[in-house]
């Protein structure tokens, strides 16, 4: 009872504040703590709003934390905000947390993701036809290794992040059995080795990626993820099966400590109304993982060149 | 005719395994464990455990708290000084402890760190490794100590030693982490924890091991039981004492990379995260060396603590201090500006890649043979894997009569010519490779483990080694621990044969010792996620790539006992030998193996253990044993499920490790050690 009260008033204080503009700037003594994740475009994403923050006056201050279990951490309140979570990858810890009220949601970063089944470029050699999908149901044999044998194989998420590829395969009756991958680097160091070998590959895969660029990754044309799709059997090319189409839209959203808002309102109201597209998230995310450049470089010369982008997200707080 | 003990329990064996693979096809049971008969452990744990941190929780975040103070104070301190003063006070420490050499290794050590680019994490780890190694100590001490002065408890807190050893650390981080919240103490606690048994058994090994007139000369004069342990039986066991010291600080390094995994502390192991999921080999190698040298410096320096030695001039120590004092004042201090190893991290990394293109085929077609001939029977068995695919041609159940016809048949011939346990054992290892590891029907699994049990240890050990593999078929995760157990077991027999044939090479020939023993050192200390990646490279996601870094890790044990046993041998035993006219041959087959043996089965042992513990990090090139388990429970933040998995993999451990220590105990009787 008490949690759920608790979720409603910051929930409405968000709102509140998100509607209102100007709020109280709160303890600017005490550094706002944002978690800084796995991987770059996350790091991205973080630098960038923790810019925004101290350009409204805040002390900002970065922790490393592990995406899976940074949830126990902002609901315990030493980190307060995380600014990318992707709808397709969240730990049942988090729908925990959320219900428990301690951790909340901020938004959508606005960030248009997109999965799916995918292939390095030269693939299509080996396989003709691809991008389509059917092209797929012909040349299974192609993509077969010992593990897999007769079949075709794909390369899924990690276990922990779902099997959305094996459900596609089955869905659409194709010849492949899905391995999960384990990790996202090993993930990679597929897609690299099989854009080195030239060998044929097929891969659960996403943007933003910077590999998506690196390896020249392609996605393969799917029926488009209607709802209906994952729950009316008749839909889509397969009639006895549902999954027989492309991934649902992910959702890229933020969450923060349940305590934000009233310990620094104006810094939740710039955190739930920030937003970054992709066609400003991947330039960023080259620059550091292809160019090797600093991400605090990249992401002041972002913010120089882009401020029509995030100052009046700050001024609207503020001012 | 009477048979011998081992015959005996191969009998059961085989008599078990004909009669399940006679009524498998009738009864369902048999090969699968119904899911009906299963009990909702992992709820059970979740549940129980979730009350109990609960009512901990408070304590733990006070003691968290404590701790944070020293670990902010170190890391400010080691990340604040300048690099030049640091590399001068770790020289003058070499110096002091070990003279001109060890001051050697120290500045190139740290001079290493410096020029890799990543001096401030380093510092921070360093830090970490320095407060939970205390922490360590302490806690090993005095377990030690009690397991010393209470008898009673003795063999009680073995097995929790054991425990702390063999579970592996991704279960229980979940837990730690509700317990102690988020940050860099989850980290240090858990290093604590897998850090203080060597100290807990070096410690309880040297008070037993003070002689006996030295304890007599304490109490006659007259001190109380404290005075007598703390005064005059710590100090004689100094020396064993600080070896344990030496081995909790590498187990502590060696626990660096898995607290990363939680992050919150920007240190090296974060590092070698962030560019493994680049699959950046030459980067993360890179990343990974830094920790080898720190395990490199560490355990020189302290191994001196255990030797007897003469201190050094401590002016000299004082005066290599001032010089660093200095410098510091004189050089650019910001210790990213020296970073020179980036260029051959990169042209590692490119390197990696090139070799996989140019050699793709072969490579593939090596994995390939690997698995058609040898994994994927032994997983699921002969008559599964032999396909028009993979063999060229269709197993036809005929086949299996005759392949049984002809190990009974061998098996025959073996008993007749006197050696019954051998024949039999023909039998069922023939009647393993049909039916494949995964598949193998559970009854026989547990008379079999069971048989083993009681030849090595008698009834005692037979019946907890069921009593404990039935609990992991309760618990519903037989399936998953068979995998296991197929992967372990592959890769332990592997490295069993080329471990010892290293081993044996490197105890004839003192060159090939030190082209081995450095590779030894850096395949022990390096984190193990960085081999994961040309592994990858060069084999894809799966069995194989998993059973090869298993490899990597698990072999070094075996070479190095392997050695050690074979060049041990007593002079006298020696001599003997040369004066009756043995022939170098002969010496190493009559004399040194025999006496070889119970070091070599020790090293066994220690290979089936680390064999266990890195098969949760092959979970990150997509096993799907146990270790998959325990990293999703990671992921889910399931305490129950990682708990469950976690000590199922355990029991396996704990299991081999019984089995082989009673086999080495027997050999040890026979040859009146």
């Amino acid at each position: 009872m008490k949690n759920s009260f608790k979720l409603g008033v910051s929930a409405l204080s968000i709102m509140v504040a998100g509607a209102a503009g100007a709020a109280e700037m709160g303890a600017v003594d005490e550094p706002i703590k944002l978690a800084l994740n796995e991987w770059t475009g996350q790091h991205v994403t973080t630098q960038v709003a923790g810019e925004m923050l101290k350009a409204a006056g805040y002390k900002v201050e970065y922790v490393t934390a592990g995406m899976m279990n940074q949830f126990q951490a902002i609901a315990d309140g030493d980190i307060h905000a995380t600014l990318e979570i992707w709808s397709s990858n969240v730990s049942d810890e988090y729908a925990r947390k959320i219900e428990e009220g301690t951790v909340v949601e901020i938004g959508d970063l606005g960030l248009n993701a997109r999965e799916g089944i995918a292939y390095p470029a030269h693939v299509a050699e080996i396989c003709p036809g691809l991008p389509a999908w059917e092209a797929l149901k012909n040349c299974a044999v192609q993509f077969a290794t010992a593990e897999t044998i007769p079949n075709g194989r794909l390369v899924d998420y990690p276990a922990d992040w779902g099997t959305p590829g094996a459900d596609r395969m089955l869905g659409l009756e194709l010849p492949f059995k899905a391995v999960p991958a384990g990790s996202e680097g090993a993930l990679i160091a597929e897609l690299r080795a099989s854009t080195e070998k030239k060998s044929p590959l097929l891969i659960t895969f996403w943007q933003p990626h910077w590999a998506m660029s690196a390896y020249d990754v392609q996605f393969v044309d799917l029926p488009a993820g209607e709802d209906a799709c994952f729950t009316d059997a008749s839909w889509g090319p397969n009639p006895n099966a549902v999954n027989d189409c492309d991934f649902s839209p992910s959702r890229i959203f933020k969450a923060g400590w349940s305590g934000l808002a009233d310990k620094w309102p104006a810094a939740a109201e710039i955190l739930t109304n920030y937003t970054l597209a992709v066609e400003d998230q991947q330039p960023m995310m080259g620059a550091v993982d292809v160019d090797g450049e600093a991400v605090d470089a990249v992401v002041a010369g972002w913010m120089a060149e882009n401020e029509a982008k995030w100052k009046p997200i700050v001024d609207a707080a503020t001012q | 005719m009477s048979l011998t003990k081992g015959a005996w329990a191969a009998l059961i064996t085989v008599l078990v395994g004909a009669l399940c693979l006679f009524l498998e096809p009738h009864v369902d049971w048999l090969g699968k464990w119904p899911a009906g008969w299963t009990l909702p452990v992992n709820d059970w744990i979740s549940q129980g455990l979730g009350a109990a941190l609960g009512i901990l929780k408070p304590v733990a975040r006070f003691f968290a708290w404590l701790l944070a103070f020293p670990m902010d104070g170190l890391t400010w301190l080691l990340s604040q000084s300048p690099w030049p003063l640091t590399i001068a006070s770790v020289t003058a420490l070499g110096w002091r402890l070990g003279g001109w050499k060890m001051a050697l290794l120290g500045a190139v050590g740290f001079g290493f760190v410096l020029i890799s680019g990543y001096w401030l994490q380093s510092m921070r780890t360093l830090a970490l490794v320095f407060v939970s190694v205390p922490l360590a100590l302490l806690m090993g001490l005095a377990i030690g100590i009690l397991a010393y002065e209470v008898p009673r408890v003795k063999s009680g807190v073995n097995v929790v030693l054991d425990v702390m050893q063999t579970v592996p650390t991704f279960a229980y981080l979940t837990p730690l982490l509700f317990l102690f919240g988020f940050g860099p103490v989850v980290g240090l606690v858990a290093s604590a924890i897998y850090a203080a048994p060597p100290m807990a058994r070096n410690t309880l090994l040297g008070l037993e091991r003070v002689e006996h007139d030295i304890r007599e000369a304490a109490i006659m004069s007259g001190g109380t039981r404290r005075q007598q342990l703390f005064l005059v039986e710590i100090p004689a066991a100094a020396n064993q004492i600080m070896i344990g010291v030496n081995q909790s600080l590498m187990a502590a390094l060696s626990m660096v990379i898995i607290a990363a995994v939680i992050g919150g502390f920007d240190d090296i192991g974060w590092e070698v995260l962030l560019t493994m999921r680049k699959a950046w080999f030459g980067q993360a190698f890179l990343a990974g060396l830094v920790i080898v040298v720190f395990a490199i410096v560490i355990d020189r320096m302290s191994a001196t603590l255990a030797t007897q030695r003469k201190a050094f001039d401590l002016r000299i120590s004082g005066a290599i201090v001032g010089i660093g004092a200095i410098l510091s004042f004189i050089v650019n201090p910001d210790s990213t500006s020296y970073a020179m190893m980036g260029g051959v991290a990169a042209s590692v990394d490119t390197a990696v890649g090139t070799f996989t293109a140019n050699n793709g085929a072969a490579l593939d077609s090596f994995k390939n043979g690997a698995m058609f001939y040898g994994l994927l029977p032994l997983r699921i068995g002969l008559d599964q894997a032999v396909l028009p695919f993979t063999w060229g041609f269709m197993w036809q159940p005929q086949y299996s009569l005759w392949l049984f016809g002809v190990a009974i048949a061998l098996g025959a011939v073996l008993a007749i010519k006197g050696r019954v346990a051998q024949g039999i054992v023909l039998i069922i290892a023939v009647g393993i490779l049909e039916t494949g590891i995964a598949d193998l029907p559970w009854p026989f699994v547990l008379i079999g483990v069971g048989a083993l049990g009681w030849m090595g240890g008698g009834w005692k050990l037979a019946r907890l080694i069921t009593i404990l593999l039935g609990t992991i078929l309760l618990a519903g995760l037989w399936e998953r621990a068979l995998l296991s157990l197929y992967l372990s077991g592959a890769s332990v027999f592997a490295c069993a044969v080329v471990g010892g044939l290293l081993g044996l090479w490197a105890a004839l020939s003192k060159t090939a010792w030190a082209i081995i023993r450095p590779m030894c050192d850096v395949l022990q200390t390096i984190p193990l996620f960085v081999f994961l990646i040309p592994v990858l490279m060069f084999f894809q996601i799966g069995e194989f790539s998993a059973f090869l870094a298993i490899c990597m890790y698990a072999v070094v044990p075996m070479i190095r006992y392997t050695r050690h046993g074979l060049i041990s041998t007593p002079p006298d035993m020696v001599e003997a030998a040369v004066s009756s006219g043995a022939t170098r041959w002969q010496m190493l087959r009559e004399v040194r193996a025999p006496y070889a043996a119970p070091s070599i089965l020790l090293g066994l042992n220690q290979t089936i253990l680390y064999a266990f513990a890195m098969l949760v990090i092959a979970a990150l090139i997509g096993t799907t044993g146990l270790g998959q388990s325990i990293y999703l429970a990671l992921g889910q933040a399931d305490i129950g499920m990682g708990i469950s998995a976690g000590a199922a993999m355990a029991i396996l451990a704990f299991i081999a490790d019984r089995l082989v220590q009673g086999f080495a105990e027997d050999r040890r009787k026979a040859l009146g050690l």
